[in-house]
Parts: structure tokens; C-alpha cells; sequence
């Protein structure tokens, strides 16, 4: 027994001992694994731990204010609440979302904003969920916080416009970032929830001005994303508020005198270059760009024919029409192929060959020399000077005065439109020029493609003595200016006519002149086809324009200065298949520049 | 062998008067059980809140009850050892019917003045039943299959009951400890190797009785970072903790990741995490050496008890403490799942503290009676 016993006692202490020894290795194991996570990988988890324990959060800076040339606001920001969501405090940010959506309504396309957001932003970066919250929704959210892990209510600002639809183009609008701004990933400025970027017109190309710099607040935060302390700070520098040329007296009043035409006007300084007013219609309120925009909205804007959302003022491109008379009569005197009582018949066509071309007048014009034939506005005068003159002086000279090219406007978008030449033709067409092609050329038809805002540069150029000013929509923009050497005497004839135009009984725009305190307008009217009109058509006589779908009306242009005697504004008036520049076109350039003289003299007071 | 027959024959009446008791008391091993609670009390001070006033209490009451049992008559315990057990064993099927639900789990019974939790009763209560059982038994007996099968049953009734409710961790230590019994005691490796076998076969049995949450853990276990916000954060948080510690330490009450609840249930579980970031490698290792200390403290108990019981009692604990120490670094290290097994002395709890201190006096209790000889029936005189 005994023997038993001891034996027992042995056998316990030696596998004791082996217990003992495995004890040790667990042991060993354990102290090595400690090594391992605390002395060779020590540093990388005190990075993590510092990852933890540190925010940094930007902070928005506000964004430029842009005032017009006399300190009324036009676009500032507003106080606003907005829902943000940081992904690594929702557990399942998806059914956050859900549950998001559930107490604030959120439709397709901010749901698909947030998700586009959510998949490229990283885990502790905010993503917007929706802002311009009331205080009601507010109120819901926070009651609701429980449910919303990660969520989290932010006062913010956003941008306001508060002219609305007055400054869609000129403007234009900040939205929330798509792919196609995320793509520029070096600025800060992205990764801040609900930054939004200029996207169209100032707000686009003055961008960089106008964002600013944001500020950053380094905090201690515990595991639940709350701050414990602010260990560092600094705060976000406003954008650089920008001062435009526009009078938003003006620019009310011209917008609202565009009324429900398609349309443009821009009325520029023609010594200074200053823009001060530009307005394209109809418009839109760029504040429907803040948030997504709504299926619905965007097809409504899309899909109205008068295209709301273009700028037509730099953006749309049409035949100068009439318009360019001036630009042929200018050639002529400055070649000296024609002078000033180049006198021709007018029989209401003239023959190109077997080809007919005719004049707007039918039944002519009769003997007209050049000033008269700029009243008139004479086709058949054009078609005979523009044979003595070429082609190749009418588009230099169409090119001197800025045709072809963009104007450097501080805004995209702007296009350069079509002064052809022999070689464009010859590489468009794979044909010759021919004197047809400068027949129509010489009434601003063919090939001829320029924007308004080209327009109101040529003949501010040849209002102010022959210098081509570059239009700026900044006050703070120096403007190119280049002298075109005009002979003054040439531009003075030019000049004459166009007076003749507006003052001259029965020429084409004397209903539209005016007397303000003896200042006078001097401009030039231009309709010019949508369509070709063809022998068959004539023959069966014009339609009335009642008759004929909008669509393929005819464009009603007019281009003036005034006043006369020292001319200081130049405007052009675009109306998309308005019919006659004269009849709608003229009328309305004349009230948008008696404004403009009133405000002028209003501002001299 | 004479020797030990006369000895038996001379410690007839062996009755240790209370001033031998005090004689035979092992202060050194209270200090050092008593010096890790200290430094579990300063962690739970640099954590804050209301854990510590509250710890220091459970401290002093669990060190009431670890005198009280130090200085009782081991022969009781042997003498009572089965019935323990079994009040262990019906608190066990009583909490499976009316148990308190917490944490996910039926784990407490309410008597009113306290709540108790019959698996901590069940780590002793088994030990004692083994003991109680093995002390008896020739090397024959042991080495015999039938022998073993009672006590078999002893460890898997309860075993079963707690994964039932279910408590992975307890389980587990119950088993491992009940392994370590057998080992002891001298039953045959291969059976080892057979059982161990056979476990393996059952695996998928046990598997399917597991609760989702519990397959979960497991699985987040063997791959955390497929997960880091959901299950795994608590793994991928607690190395991060550990990891960023470094050599030194961030110094006391300098731990960022605890003071800002990166770490959940840090002053229970995870409280090592807490030590280890302020204090480094350097202060880990130390703690752990007073662990080491502890158990060998315990295994130097058993080795110098002369009666069977008392060692195997003894030893039993001491594998308990031990697997609470591997099987909460393990799993605050990442190389085990989490299964919610506090860090002796260490962690916040009151009734984990009285439940050591409880072993810890049987511990003193079987050092101050190392000389004892106790009967195979628990007398003196029935050998």
C-alpha cells in the first residue's frame, strides 16, 4: 500500500514537472508574442493608436462674396445646418443611410450623390448627407440619433444667390462635386463635406479666387468620435470677394426687357471694356444646382427648345447677318476699293452668272451710295462692292476687328466662332471659294459664324476711334487693348451710317431711336435666315412669320452704340428666331441702352 | 518506507493548535497575491470611475474569506468535497431553469442578499471532487478504465451544463484543468491521445451546440481583419493598445487608448491591455513574472504536501489560476478567440475576486497542513 502510496506521490511530482514545463513554454510563448507586438511592432501600433486618438478635421472656409460694380451682393453665403456621416462610426453606414432616408426624405439622385461620395471618400472622412436642413428636420435627426450612429448635424453655409435668375449664366453656379472634380485630387477643399465647386460661368473660371483656404482643427477624440480636447487650430481664409463691371440695375432691367424671347444682350463700355450687363434668356435659378438637381427640374431645363441652360451671350453662335455690312463697308474704305459716294442701283437683285442673288427689298433700292445703302441696309449695294473689294480684305478685316477668335472673357465656355478663308474652305468643303461665297459674305450670311459678345467688341471698336478692347467681366482686370489703325475718317463714314440706320426716316431701326437729353443711338439691324429660301419658295411668296414654326424663324439682331457724339456703351441684342432685327430686335437694344444712359447719368448726379 | 509509516503512526492525532496555524501561513505567497491585486488597483485607477473604491472592497471581504478558509480544517473540505460538487452541480441545473440573463448569457443565481455565479462555484467545487476522488484511489485503480469513469462524468456533466448556458471560457477551463487533474494523477498518456482523438470527432457536435455569436468569435478569431469594425475591433483594438505601448510604456495614466474607450470592457478582460500600454514590455514582462511566482508558489504547495488530497487539490488550483492567466493574455494578444475570462487579481469583479480568494485560502489552507495524514475515507485511522 504504502509502495502504491509513494509511488503515487512520485508520479505526481514528476509529471508536475512537466506540467511545470509547459507552463514555461505557454509562458515563453506569451512574452514573445508581447515582444512581437510591442517592441517590433511597437511603432506601427502607436501609429495606429495616434490614428485613433487624433482628428483632423477640415474646416470650410466661406467662399468669396461677388458684388456688382456698385457693392449690391449678388452671390453670398448663408447660415446653414447639414447631416454629415462618418463611415467608420456607422457600423452599417448602408443601413444608416437607409434609416437617414427614412426620416429625411431623400430622392434618386441625392441618394446616388451620397453613395458616389460615401465609395470614394475614406472611412473617417464626412460625407454630406444633405444640407439646407430646417430646424424641424434638425429636431428629428437629433431625436432620432440613437438609430443614426455616425451621423452627425454640422453648421455650414451655403452658397446664395440673390438675384436668383438674373446671374444663371453670368454667374453661373457652385454644385457638389462629380467624378469629373474628384479627379483633381490635390485639394484639400474636396474632402470637406458638401464643398461645393464652380461649375459654370465666375463661379467656374474665378474658382481658385474665390474658394479659399481651409482651416484645420487637430482634436483629441475618444472611441465614440467625440472631442475630448483641441490640441491644434487654424482657421479657414475666406475666398477673395470679387467686384464685377455688371449694374445689376441694369441687368435686372435687361433681363426682364428680354422678356419670353430666346435671347441675349450685352451692353459693354466700348472705352473700358467693362461688361455691364450680360444677360441670357431665358433663365434659370442657379440655386437648383446646390443640391443634385431633380430628374424632373433637369429635364425641364433640358428639354426646353429655347435652351435655358446655354449662355447665348458667348456661347451661342449665329450669321452677323446685316450686321456685317459694317465690316464690308469698313474693308472697302480702308482698301480704298470704295469711298464714301460709291454710288450703285439697287433693282432688288443682282445676277451672279446664271445665279440670282437677291435683296431683302424686292423691288430695290434704287441709286444709294454707301451711307444710304447702311441705312437701308441694301443687300444688292453689298453684293456689287463686296466683287471690287475680295473676300480676302473683307475677312481680314472681319478678323482685325476680333471675328474668329475668342474675346478672353474672364468666363468658359466662350466660342470663337467662323471667319472661314480660302484654305478653311478648300480642307471643309474641298472646293474653291467662289465669288458666290463672297456675295454671301458680304451680307454676313455662309460661312460667317461670330457670338453677340464678338459683335458688341467690333462695333464698340468702331464706336471708340478703332481701338479693340478686351471685355472683362472683373473689375479688377486690366483689358487688352489693341489699336486697329482704322483711318478715323473711314470710321467716321461707318459711324454715319450706322447713326443714319436709327435716325434716318424709313431706314431700318428708326422706330427704335431715341432723344434722352440729346443723346442719340447709332446701331445696325440684322435678320438673318435660319434657312435657306428657295426659288420655290419665293416664287410662291414668303410666308408670314406667324406661319413659319419657331424654330425656323429667322434671328433678330441689333448692334449699337450711344451716344452718338462720344459714344460710351455698345450693346448687342440677340433674339433667336425673333423674326426682324429691326422690328424685335431694335426696340429692345433701345431700351436696354436709354436705361443705361439713365443709370449713367443717374450715377453723375 | 518505514519512515512514513512511523510518521503516520506519530501524526496520529494531528491537530495543529492556531498558533502553529499562524507559524505555518505563507506570507510571502499573500503578498505577492496581494501585490498584483495593488497593481489591478492602480489600473483601475488610471482608468477612473467608481471601479476602484468598489474593487478594494471585494478586496478586503475576499481577503476575510481567504483567512477564515486558511486556517479551517482541511480534512473538512475532504470530508464535504462531494457534497459540494453537487450543491455546485443542482446550482448549475438550477441556474439552466431560473438563472439571471446577462451579458448574452444565463450564467447568475439570485439568493436575495447575492448574486452568485454556479460555474466560478464549479472550478473548485470540481477540484475538491477530483481530489476528493483521486485520493482514495491505488495506481492501479487509476490506471484502470472503469476507475476513471466516475470521474470522467464529474468533469462532463458540469462541462456541459456551462456550455449550455453558454460560457465558452469556463468550459474550457474547466477541461483543461480536469486534463491537467488526470495527468497528475498518473492516468496512461495514450488515453490522452484517444480521448483527445475522439474530441476531435465530436467537434462538429459541439460546433452545432454553439451559439451563433460564440461560431462568430471563433471565426473572427482566426481572421480579424476581415471584420475590424464589427467583431474584430475588439482584437484589432486590443493589440493596437498592447502593440503601442512599446518598450517603456506611455507612462501611468498616460494610456490614450484606454482613456479615450478604444477598449471595451477595459477594466474587466481587457484591463492587461490598459498595464501593458502604460507600462510597456518592460512592465508586462514584470507581471507576468508575478504570475509565474504565483503559480510556482503553488506548485512548490504541492509539491511539499504530504497528503494526496491536499496536493491534488493543490495543484488543481493552481492549473485553474494558471489557464486564467494563458487563457486571457492569449486572448488579449490575439492568440486566442475572446471568451470573457478575467485576468486574475487584475481585473474588476467581485465575485472572480472572492472565487480566487476562496482558492487561495484552500491554497494557505493546504500549506499550513502540508503535514497532514489523511485517511483514503478522510479520518486518520482508516488506512
Amino acid at each position: 500500500m504504502v509502495v502504491w502510496r509513494y509511488e503515487k506521490k512520485h508520479i505526481l511530482t514528476k509529471r508536475l514537472m512537466v506540467l511545470s514545463s509547459f507552463f514555461l513554454i505557454v509562458f515563453i510563448i506569451l512574452i514573445g508574442r508581447l515582444f512581437y507586438l510591442q517592441i517590433i511592432l511597437g511603432d506601427k501600433y502607436f501609429l495606429m493608436a495616434e490614428k485613433n486618438r487624433l482628428s483632423v478635421r477640415l474646416t470650410m472656409p466661406d467662399r468669396g462674396r461677388i458684388y456688382d460694380r456698385n457693392g449690391v451682393i449678388l452671390a453670398d453665403n448663408t447660415s446653414t445646418f447639414q447631416a454629415v456621416l462618418i463611415k467608420e462610426q456607422a457600423k452599417d453606414y448602408k443601413k444608416v443611410l437607409k434609416r437617414f432616408s427614412m426620416i429625411i426624405n431623400l430622392d434618386e439622385e441625392e441618394l446616388e450623390h451620397i453613395q458616389k461620395d460615401l465609395k470614394r471618400k475614406r472611412d473617417f472622412m464626412l460625407v454630406r448627407l444633405k444640407d439646407n436642413l430646417s430646424s424641424e428636420q434638425v429636431a428629428l435627426l437629433y431625436l432620432n440619433a440613437p438609430d443614426l450612429p455616425g451621423v452627425q448635424i454640422e453648421r455650414g453655409k451655403i452658397r446664395r444667390y440673390r438675384e436668383k435668375e438674373r446671374y444663371a449664366h453670368t454667374l453661373g453656379y457652385v454644385s457638389l462635386l462629380t467624378d469629373s472634380d474628384t479627379d483633381k485630387k490635390d485639394d484639400p477643399l474636396l474632402d470637406l463635406p458638401g464643398y461645393r465647386i464652380g461649375k459654370t460661368g465666375i463661379e467656374k473660371s474665378q474658382n481658385n479666387l474665390l474658394k479659399g483656404v481651409p482651416g484645420y482643427l487637430k482634436s483629441e477624440v475618444n472611441a465614440s468620435g467625440r472631442t475630448v480636447r483641441i490640441l491644434e487650430k487654424a482657421n479657414p481664409v475666406p475666398g477673395k470677394d470679387i467686384k464685377l463691371t455688371i449694374d445689376n440695375r441694369l441687368q435686372k432691367f435687361a433681363l426682364s426687357t428680354l422678356g419670353e424671347h430666346a435671347a441675349s444682350a450685352i451692353v459693354m463700355d466700348v472705352n473700358t471694356g467693362e461688361i455691364l450687363s450680360m444677360v441670357s434668356a431665358p433663365s434659370f435659378d442657379p440655386s437648383l444646382f446646390l443640391a443634385p438637381i431633380s430628374v424632373k427640374n433637369w429635364e425641364k431645363l433640358r428639354d426646353d427648345k429655347r435652351s435655358p441652360l446655354q449662355n447665348k451671350a458667348l456661347n451661342g453662335t449665329y450669321s452677323p447677318g446685316s450686321i456685317f455690312k459694317l465690316v464690308v463697308a469698313l474693308a472697302g474704305l480702308e482698301s480704298k476699293t470704295i469711298k464714301q459716294h460709291t454710288t450703285i442701283n439697287c433693282a432688288g437683285h443682282t445676277k451672279l452668272g446664271e445665279q440670282k442673288f437677291h435683296c431683302w427689298k424686292s423691288t430695290g433700292h434704287g441709286p444709294l451710295d454707301l451711307i444710304g445703302a447702311l441705312a437701308a441696309s441694301c443687300d444688292v449695294y453689298f453684293y456689287e462692292i463686296s466683287q471690287r473689294i475680295g473676300a480676302e480684305n473683307i475677312l481680314n478685316t472681319a478678323r482685325k476687328l476680333g471675328f474668329g477668335e475668342k474675346t478672353g472673357i474672364e468666363m468658359e465656355g466662350e466660342r470663337a466662332g467662323i471667319v472661314p478663308s480660302f484654305e478653311w474652305k478648300k480642307k471643309k468643303f474641298n472646293d474653291s471659294w467662289r465669288m458666290g461665297d463672297t456675295l454671301n459674305l458680304s451680307i454676313g450670311q455662309g460661312f460667317l459664324n461670330v457670338t453677340p459678345l464678338q459683335i458688341v467688341r467690333a462695333v464698340a471698336a468702331i464706336a471708340n476711334g478703332g481701338k479693340l478692347i478686351q471685355p472683362h467681366l472683373l473689375k479688377s482686370t486690366k483689358a487688352n487693348v489693341k489699336n486697329l489703325d482704322f483711318d478715323p475718317q473711314n470710321l467716321n463714314i461707318v459711324r454715319t451710317g450706322m447713326f443714319q440706320v436709327v435716325n434716318e426716316p424709313g431706314a431700318t431701326a428708326y422706330g427704335a431711336r431715341f432723344n434722352l437729353n440729346g443723346m442719340k443711338m447709332a446701331g445696325k439691324t440684322a435678320t438673318t435666315q435660319v434657312r435657306r429660301i428657295t426659288q420655290e419658295q419665293r416664287d410662291k411668296g414668303l410666308l408670314k412669320e406667324k406661319d413659319i414654326p419657331w424654330q425656323y424663324r429667322d434671328h433678330a439682331l441689333f448692334a449699337a452704340y450711344a451716344p452718338t457724339d462720344d459714344p460710351r456703351y455698345a450693346i448687342v441684342v440677340v433674339v433667336e428666331h425673333g423674326g426682324g432685327g429691326s422690328r424685335v430686335a431694335a426696340p429692345i437694344a433701345s431700351k436696354i441702352l436709354q436705361e443705361t444712359l439713365r443709370l449713367d447719368l443717374e450715377g453723375e448726379k | 518506507m518505514s519512515f512514513f509509516k512511523d510518521r503516520n503512526c506519530y501524526m496520529k492525532d494531528y491537530n495543529l493548535s492556531l498558533m502553529d496555524k499562524i507559524k505555518g501561513f505563507d506570507y510571502i505567497y499573500l503578498f505577492f497575491i496581494s501585490l498584483v491585486v495593488f497593481i489591478g488597483l492602480g489600473v483601475l485607477y488610471s482608468v477612473g470611475g467608481h471601479w476602484i473604491s468598489k474593487q478594494s472592497f471585494h478586496f478586503i471581504l475576499s481577503l476575510g474569506i481567504l483567512i477564515v478558509i486558511a486556517f479551517s480544517n482541511l480534512r473538512l473540505w475532504m470530508k464535504y468535497a462531494y457534497w459540494i460538487y453537487g450543491a455546485a452541480l443542482l446550482m448549475l441545473l438550477a441556474v439552466d431553469l431560473v438563472g439571471y440573463t446577462g451579458m448574452g448569457a444565463q450564467r447568475w443565481l439570485n439568493f436575495g442578499i447575492m448574486k452568485v455565479q454556479p460555474s466560478e462555484v464549479m472550478k473548485i467545487a470540481l477540484v475538491l471532487a477530483l481530489a476528493r476522488y483521486f485520493h482514495g484511489a491505488d495506481l492501479d485503480d487509476i490506471r484502470s478504465i472503469k476507475y476513471t469513469i466516475p470521474p470522467v462524468l464529474m468533469v462532463v456533466v458540469p462541462v456541459l451544463l456551462i456550455l449550455k448556458q453558454p460560457d465558452l471560457g469556463t468550459a474550457m477551463m474547466l477541461v483543461f484543468m480536469s486534463v491537467s487533474v488526470f495527468f497528475l494523477v498518473g492516468v496512461q498518456i495514450w488515453k490522452f491521445v484517444v480521448l483527445g482523438l475522439a474530441a476531435l470527432g465530436t467537434f462538429p457536435i459541439i460546433w452545432s451546440l454553439l451559439h451563433d455569436y460564440q461560431k462568430r468569435r471563433v471565426l473572427t478569431f482566426l481572421n480579424p481583419e476581415k471584420d475590424p469594425l464589427g467583431a474584430g475591433y475588439h482584437i484589432s483594438q486590443s493589440k493596437i493598445t498592447l502593440g503601442s505601448g512599446g518598450f517603456w510604456g506611455k507612462g501611468f495614466m498616460q494610456g490614450t487608448q484606454s482613456h479615450l474607450n478604444f477598449i471595451p470592457e477595459k477594466q474587466t478582460d481587457f484591463i492587461f491591455t490598459v498595464f501593458a500600454e502604460e507600462f510597456g514590455w518592460i512592465g508586462s514582462l514584470g507581471l507576468i513574472l508575478l504570475y509565474i511566482i504565483l503559480i510556482s508558489y503553488g506548485f512548490a504547495i504541492t509539491i511539499k504536501c504530504q497528503n494526496f488530497f491536499g496536493k491534488v487539490l493543490a495543484a488543481g488550483l493552481t492549473v485553474n489560476l494558471a489557464l486564467y492567466v494563458f487563457i486571457n493574455l492569449g486572448m488579449v494578444m490575439g492568440l486566442m478567440p475572446v471568451v470573457g475570462v478575467p485576468l486574475p487579481m487584475m481585473s474588476y469583479g467581485g465575485t472572480a475576486m472572492m472565487t480566487l480568494f476562496i482558492s487561495f485560502g484552500l491554497m494557505e489552507c493546504v500549506k499550513i497542513n502540508h503535514e497532514m495524514v489523511i485517511g483514503r475515507l478522510g479520518s486518520i485511522d482508516d488506512e
